[in-house]
């Protein structure tokens, strides 16, 4: 890669994080959820998204865990980053995963990535807290996963359209 | 705008929701049914009986008498000497938290689950 073009990327990724974070503090600020714990719409995901298309995966998934890490210190606290940080990994390597293979849209692949999100923070909750009540989350979190992913992926998609191309190259 | 979406996207909700239907109704399943029968007399801790083992508990108190059935996985009162025989016409019972209650002998049957069950942590 030329250095140039590497300058540009980092320049990109640093404004993607801050967009990010803008994203996640608008989540806080304006909660999404219907009463439910853990339901929300991934903004911060458009984000990583239109990196991970954009940029490459090294590049998303840098941006994804310095916005994971920033945002647990500024807004949940160490414990809510646990539940993040598992999340936002096995959301991004599953969106890789299937978007290396070709055969998915951006919102085939977003709406996985909702679902592994979830799926990786119910995880660590059933790993944390051996208990049977978390499990009336279970279907709540898969299918809210699944829906706010496929919004998130029509939206990245048009988003993805309208950026100016010279950002990333 | 909806060309965009593949065939293959179509196949994947359908295998997530498929999925996730599974893993819910396994999670669920997997939750509710009790393992141990806990009997308790006005207010004190009769005993604790597993749901496994077939078996009639006779509770005698003054002037009542309580039995209780437990069969195939499933306990009821079977016989009681109160008059309003709400505690026999309950039924049988399996799942975790389910009770049986009767009020004039004061005789209580519940379901607690097998390990851990609820505890304080959730909140």
């Amino acid at each position: 890669m030329q250095s140039q073009t590497k300058t540009k990327f980092i320049a990109t990724s640093a404004m993607f994080v801050c967009l990010a974070l803008v994203f996640s503090y608008v989540e806080v600020l304006v909660p999404f959820s219907v009463g439910i714990p853990g339901v929300k719409l991934g903004l911060a995901n458009l984000v990583i998204i239109i990196a991970l298309y954009e940029m490459d995966f090294k590049y998303a998934f840098v941006i994804n865990a310095i916005r994971i890490v920033i945002a647990g210190l500024l807004f949940s606290g160490l414990f809510g980053m646990m539940y993040s940080i598992a999340g936002g990994l096995l959301s991004i390597l599953v969106m890789w995963a299937l978007k290396k293979t070709g055969l998915f849209s951006m919102i085939g692949v977003s709406m996985a990535g909702g679902l592994a999100h979830n799926l990786g923070q119910l995880l660590v909750a059933a790993f944390l807290v051996s208990n049977l009540k978390m499990f009336i989350y279970f279907p709540v979190l898969m299918f809210s996963g699944i829906g706010s992913g496929i919004l998130i992926g029509i939206v990245s998609y048009i988003i993805d359209k309208k950026l100016p191309k010279y950002l990333f190259r | 705008m909806f060309k965009v979406i593949k065939k293959a996207d179509i196949i994947l909700f359908f295998v997530l929701v498929i999925l996730s239907s599974i893993i819910t109704a396994v999670a669920f399943g997997g939750a509710e049914k009790g393992s141990t029968v806990e009997v308790t007399v006005d207010g004190k801790l009769y005993g604790t009986y597993s749901l496994d083992k077939d078996q009639t508990i006779e509770i005698k108190q003054d002037k009542a008498t309580n039995k209780i059935t437990i069969k195939d996985g499933q306990v009821q009162m079977s016989d009681s000497t109160c008059k309003n025989q709400i505690c026999v016409e309950a039924g049988a019972i399996c799942e975790t938290n389910q009770s049986i209650v009767c009020l004039p002998n004061k005789v209580m049957i519940e379901i607690v689950g097998g390990e851990g069950g609820f505890d304080a942590v959730a909140n």
